[in-house]
Formats: C-alpha cells, sequence, structure tokens
C-alpha cells in the first residue's frame, strides 16, 4: 500500500514539474522514454510515461515499457526510493533486491529526472 | 659502396634503421622509386583499394605491434584519400608515419599533375609534417619523423618526398643514416606528487582504475599488473590500453563493458584516469561528480582538462606505476569488486538473458556469444559500426593486448575502420583468428579490402550484423523526427557474402540462431578470408543510440 502510494505521488510529482519546473521542463524535452516500477510479484506497479516534454502515468503492470525497475517486493521498494543515500539502488541491485529490465541507461536517466522534480 | 636512387634510400633507411617489415601503400607513378627500393630491401608491401585503407592499416599495426606504422601513398588524390585515416590516427594518438608522393618541385605552380598544397591541408592533423628537398638528406628526415611519431604523446607525421629527388642518385657514401635511438619518453613525476598520490589511493574505500590508450603505449603490462595487484583495485582498460591486462583478470571489470563502467564511476570515491582522455566517450565529468581523480598522463595539457583533478601526475604510464606500486601499501577492495559486479550484473539482465537465449531474428548480442563460443578469448577482435561497435563492447573478451578494438568507437567516430585494422591484426599475429564483426552500412567502406586480404592471403572473418539499416541514425531519427520520417538511413537487405565470394573470399548467409557456429567454422575451415552475413534484429536500439540521441538533443 505505502508502495503504490508513493508511486502515485511520484507521478503527482512529475506531472507538476512537467508544468512548472523549467529544468525539468529542458529535461524531458526530447525524451519519448516509458519507465515501468514494479515489483518481483506484479502489483504495486506503475508506468511513467515521458513523450517529448508531456508527462502521463498509468497505475497497473505492462510489458509496453523501454525500461523496468523490478524491486524484490514493495518494502524494499519504498525504502530505497525514500533513501537519502546516493548509492541506495546500487547497494539494492548489488543485494540481488532491484533488477533493471531492458535499457538501464533510462533508468539513471529516471533517477536524474526525480532528482530535478522534487 | 656505388650510387644510390632516392627512393631506395627511403627504403634502405626504413629497412637498416628502423627495421620495418611491413609497408602499407597503393601505387602511383610518383612513389615508383620508393616502391621499387621497398621490393629491393625485402620489405612486404600490401597494396591495398583506397589509400584510407592503407593508412588505416598502418594505424592498426601501430596499435598490435606497439611500433610505428608506416604507410606510402601518391600524390594528389592518393594523399587526400589517406586523410581520413590520418585524421583517425591523430585523435587516436597513434604513431603513423605517413610517406607521400608529390608533383615535382621543378613543376611548382605550372599546374603539374597532381599539384596540389598537401602540407597546408595535412598539417592541423599531424604531429609534425615535412617536404624533403634534398637527397642527402633523406634519411635525416626520415629519421625526425619516426621520432616525432613516438615521442611524448604518439601521433601521425607527415613527409613529402618529391619526385626530383626519388628519381636521382647520389653516391652511397655520401650519405650518413642517422641511428635510431630508444627515445621512449621516460618522464616521470616529482616525488613528492607521486606521495600525494600514494595518500589518496591509500585512503580510498571504493576506488576504479581507468587506462587507455597511454597505458598501450607505454607498454606497461608488468608494472601495471603490480600497481593493480597491490592496490587491489577493480579496473576497466579501453581503447588502445585494452587488454595490456586480459579481460579476465580477477579484478577486471570488462565483462560488464559499458554498463560496467557506467554503474562504477558514480560509486567510486577515487577514480585513477591513466593514459586516457575525458573527452566525449567517457561522457567528460558527467559520471563522477563527486569522486577524487588522480590523473596520470604524459602530455600535461591532459590533466585538468574537462575535469579539475585532485591530484596530476605527468609521466609516462610505465614509470608512474613502477613509482607508485612501490609506496602504495597493500590493499583489498574484493567486497567493493564485489558490490559492484553483482550491480552491474542487475542492471544487465536483459543483456545477459540476449546473450544466452537464442531468438529468431538473431539478437546482435546473441551474434556476439557465439563468437565468442567459437573462439574464446584466445582471439582478436573488432568492432565497426553505430549499434554494432556496442554489441562487441559489450560481449567480446580478449587475453591479448588491444585484443578488442571498437574502432568506430574512438574520437573521430570513424566507420569503415574495422576491415583494415582487422588485417593489420591478423598480419600481426598470423597464427590467431581475427574476427570483425561489421555493421552492414560499414561493411560498405572498405569491403573491397576483401580484395587485397585474398591477394595477400589475409583470413580474416568478417561477420556483418546485418539489419538493413545505418542502425545508429535510423534509431536516433525514430527518437527525434518519429519513426514515419526516417531520411536516408534504411539500406536494403544486401548479400554481402556473396560480394566476398566473388572476389576470391568464403561466404555464409545466416538467418537462424542454430546456423552461427556451423557457419563460423566453416568459415575457419575454408582458411580464406570470410565474410558470414548475418540477419539480425532490426528493431533493436543500443544504449549507445541513446547517449548520442542525447548528446546532440539537449541544446
Ligand atoms: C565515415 C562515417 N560516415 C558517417 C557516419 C555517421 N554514422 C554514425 S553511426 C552510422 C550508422 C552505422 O550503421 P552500421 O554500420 O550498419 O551499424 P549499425 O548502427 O546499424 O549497427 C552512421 C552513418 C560516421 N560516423 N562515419
Ligand atoms: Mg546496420
Amino acid at each position: 500500500m505505502k508502495l503504490s502510494f508513493l508511486l502515485f505521488f511520484l507521478a503527482q510529482a512529475l506531472k507538476i514539474a512537467s508544468v512548472t519546473n523549467s529544468k525539468f521542463k529542458k529535461y524531458i524535452a526530447n525524451a519519448s522514454v516509458k519507465i515501468l516500477i514494479k515489483t518481483e510479484a506484479g502489483p504495486p506497479a506503475r508506468l511513467f510515461v515521458f513523450d517529448k516534454g508531456k508527462f502521463h502515468s498509468v497505475s497497473g503492470n505492462t510489458n509496453d515499457f523501454d525500461v523496468a525497475l523490478v524491486w524484490k517486493d514493495p518494502n524494499t521498494a519504498f525504502s530505497v526510493m525514500t533513501s537519502k543515500s546516493g548509492d541506495a539502488s546500487f547497494k539494492a541491485a548489488a543485494q540481488g533486491k532491484l533488477k533493471v529490465i531492458g535499457m538501464s541507461l533510462y533508468a539513471q536517466w529516471f533517477e536524474d529526472a526525480i532528482k530535478l522534480a522534487l | 659502396m656505388g650510387k644510390i636512387y632516392g627512393g631506395h634510400l627511403a627504403a634502405k633507411y626504413l629497412k637498416e634503421i628502423q627495421n620495418v617489415k611491413m609497408v602499407f601503400t597503393l601505387s602511383g607513378g610518383h612513389i615508383e622509386n620508393i616502391l621499387d627500393g621497398l621490393n629491393k630491401y625485402g620489405i612486404r608491401t600490401i597494396d591495398v583499394r583506397h589509400e584510407q585503407a592503407a593508412a588505416m592499416m598502418a594505424h592498426a599495426w601501430s596499435i598490435y605491434k606497439n611500433e610505428p606504422g608506416v604507410c606510402l601513398v601518391t600524390a594528389g588524390p592518393g594523399f587526400t584519400n589517406a586523410l581520413t585515416g590520418i585524421v583517425n590516427a591523430y585523435l587516436d594518438s597513434a604513431p603513423l608515419v605517413v610517406l607521400c608522393g608529390r608533383h615535382p618541385i621543378r613543376d611548382d605552380l605550372t599546374g603539374a599533375l597532381q599539384e596540389m598544397n598537401q602540407i597546408d591541408m595535412v598539417k592541423p592533423v599531424t604531429k609534425w609534417c615535412a617536404t624533403c628537398y634534398d637527397i642527402k638528406r633523406i634519411p635525416e628526415y626520415l629519421s625526425l619523423a619516426f621520432k616525432q611519431a613516438t615521442s611524448g604523446r604518439p601521433g601521425p607525421v607527415f613527409l613529402e618526398l618529391p619526385p626530383d629527388i626519388l628519381f636521382i642518385q647520389t653516391d652511397e657514401e655520401n650519405v650518413a643514416l642517422p641511428p635510431k635511438r630508444d627515445h621512449k619518453t621516460a618522464l616521470c613525476p616529482d616525488p613528492v606528487a607521486i606521495s600525494e598520490a600514494v595518500k589518496i589511493i591509500d585512503s580510498a574505500k571504493q576506488p576504479l582504475f581507468i587506462g587507455g590508450s597511454g597505458v598501450g603505449f607505454s607498454g606497461c603490462k608488468k608494472e601495471l599488473e603490480a600497481f593493480i595487484e597491490k592496490t587491489g583495485m577493480p579496473f576497466a582498460l579501453l581503447n588502445n590500453g585494452r587488454g595490456t591486462l586480459p579481460d579476465n583478470h580477477p579484478l577486471s571489470i570488462s565483462d560488464g563493458g559499458f554498463t560496467g563502467i557506467t554503474t562504477g564511476l558514480p560509486q567510486a570515491d577515487l577514480v585513477v584516469l591513466a593514459g586516457i582522455r575525458l573527452n566525449w566517450v567517457m561522457q567528460g565529468t558527467k559520471l563522477f561528480p563527486q569522486a577524487k581523480v588522480v590523473r596520470i598522463d604524459i602530455a600535461e595539457h591532459e590533466i585538468d582538462r574537462n575535469r579539475a583533478t585532485d591530484l596530476g601526475l605527468v609521466g609516462d604510464c610505465k614509470q608512474v606505476f613502477g613509482e607508485l606500486t612501490q609506496k602504495v601499501k597493500k590493499n583489498d577492495h574484493s567486497q567493493w569488486l564485489n558490490t559492484l559486479q553483482n550491480a552491474y550484473k542487475a542492471f544487465m539482465t536483459t543483456e545477459l538473458e540476449k546473450r544466452t537465449t537464442p531468438s529468431d531474428p538473431i539478437h546482435p548480442l546473441r551474434l556476439v556469444d557465439r563468437i565468442m563460443e567459437v573462439f574464446g578469448t584466445d582471439a582478436f577482435y573488432v568492432a565497426d559500426g553505430g549499434d554494432t561497435c556496442y554489441w562487441g563492447l559489450a560481449g567480446f573478451q580478449s587475453a591479448h593486448p588491444s585484443g578488442v578494438q571498437i574502432t568506430a568507437g574512438s574520437l573521430l567516430g570513424c566507420l569503415g575502420t574495422g576491415i583494415p585494422f582487422a588485417l593489420a591484426a591478423k598480419l600481426a599475429h598470423p597464427d590467431k583468428p581475427v574476427i570483425v564483426l561489421n555493421g552492414d552500412g560499414s561493411f560498405g567502406f572498405n569491403s573491397m579490402e576483401f580484395d587485397t586480404a585474398v591477394r595477400h592471403n589475409i583470413p580474416i572473418i568478417c561477420v556483418v550484423n546485418n539489419d538493413c539499416a545505418w542502425g545508429m541514425i535510423k534509431h536516433s531519427q525514430e527518437m527525434s523526427l518519429g519513426p514515419d520520417r526516417c531520411t536516408c538511413s534504411e539500406l536494403g537487405l544486401r548479400r554481402y557474402e556473396k560480394m566476398v565470394e566473388g572476389l576470391g573470399g568464403h561466404g555464409e548467409y545466416v538467418t537462424q540462431d542454430q546456423e552461427i557456429v556451423p557457419a563460423l567454422q566453416r568459415a575457419v575451415a575454408s582458411g580464406k578470408p570470410s565474410c558470414i552475413n548475418v540477419v539480425t534484429d532490426h528493431t533493436v536500439t543500443s544504449p549507445a543510440t541513446v547517449i548520442f540521441y542525447q548528446n546532440l538533443s539537449n541544446f
């Protein structure tokens, strides 16, 4: 539950930034990227869609993504995603708690996007 | 001693002083006398079908043999055709020696055949260039050329030899051949700077070592090994430094390819950069804004370029590693290495899966994996193309110095370098398999060199990763213009293997996973230069294309 709220709020924050935050707007202006966040079991899952400056998000699992961040379980996802430390996802990946499916480059791009938006 | 022609004198110097074994060339009237001299003095000539290939092969020879590579081209169009190869060597800091014909000095400004100002054109892309005007000074000029090519940071040199001095004779006893001196620079930094570096290295918790061409040119395998093994630092070697230590060294992260490096750099608290420029290939400074940086480079101006360095060590890698190793403490970073390896493998989940799973159409990563299955690490690999370079970098592993060369991924980003590099690799290491993975687009530039391969019996294996497109450009157009507006980036399905068969080589056409290995084995068994034309999945895009697109779209 905690994770689905977090994903929902993240989507809201990105949406607002895509309208109001000029640095963020520039950052996403040319990107066409679909990023899925989910757990190994599937739910909760949410797709974040960037389309040349526009942003929207859809709740639920899908196979139509460029990169998927697949978390071992919702609690890990929540604690890593809310961690202030710069190496939280790196450590989670090293410990087998996070797998990146698809174009992993976009995962880093997404992390940088979040930093700009929040 | 009797009389000697100028052209023969040049050949004599190459043979007797520089011990040049091979010259890459394409004939022309202006250089006839040098060609004749090369025969007289028993220097092997590899005559190619386009001067670009001669320059690229000589450049590659310098990399595979760690000695200057020599090419000889004729005046005018021979010169202009070679230019791309010269620029490529310039940006790669390779010791390429270009000997070039010229219209006669006698005919300056008369509208002579192939009269043009070559020197002004080549000056900005060489380390040194000159015209020799006196037959007696030919050896002296050649001696200067070789010294300039190899001293300090290496680079290409250009010597123009006009027929006025090549086609006349002089008394042989009047001409002294300047001796060759081993002036490989042995610059070493100040001891205080070394001590400072030792402090930084000893206190790092998560260090990462990245070595580039400077490591390769310095010939420092023993010193690098001692340094890496004493400090326990995980490392990646790139460009011409690749393979100075084998890719399967326990501290190497080369199995992570590009992902290994881009995952490791942001987490490192210390990045030691040796003989590598922080240019666009390294994404400048973006990847490690926080880390401490120690840079080792023979060129002082590189130390702070694109990123302020915490400590710069100006010197030759061999000397610097020797000094550092004596003073650094023995360390163990195996836990950090383990964490890093696990992390990048998690980021490479899809890549690892694609390698091990047969697919229809064939995924390029699977193709690379099948090639590795046949040849393993005891081989030389070259990749040439757009996306194709990424797939090669991600999957090829070699136990040999410069065993994996991603030619089009270097600073000039020059497509077409693959076949010339592979030919030079095979000439330099005739008893090892040499495989070039070629984009179908890139294959077009120098594929006529299969004729050279057949005439000179150089049995390379060229695997065409055939996505029927200038893939990197097509996929970036899909991102920028949209899939419906791609332009000038499609190529049809062409039977490149038949072209090679027509030139006297061996050809194979492959569309299914299970056909790849037998086709490679038949190519080896044929003993001929071979082309294996493999139709791969035209929809897949590599991360390199995304970076390429991002670079050009964020103005
Ligand atoms: C000599 C040269 N011409 C053009 C380019 C621009 N370019 C960069 S990548 C690329 C496409 C390469 O296509 P291919 O060799 O088939 O490899 P793929 O990307 O399809 O794997 C082109 C045309 C270049 N880098 N070099
Ligand atoms: Mg292609």
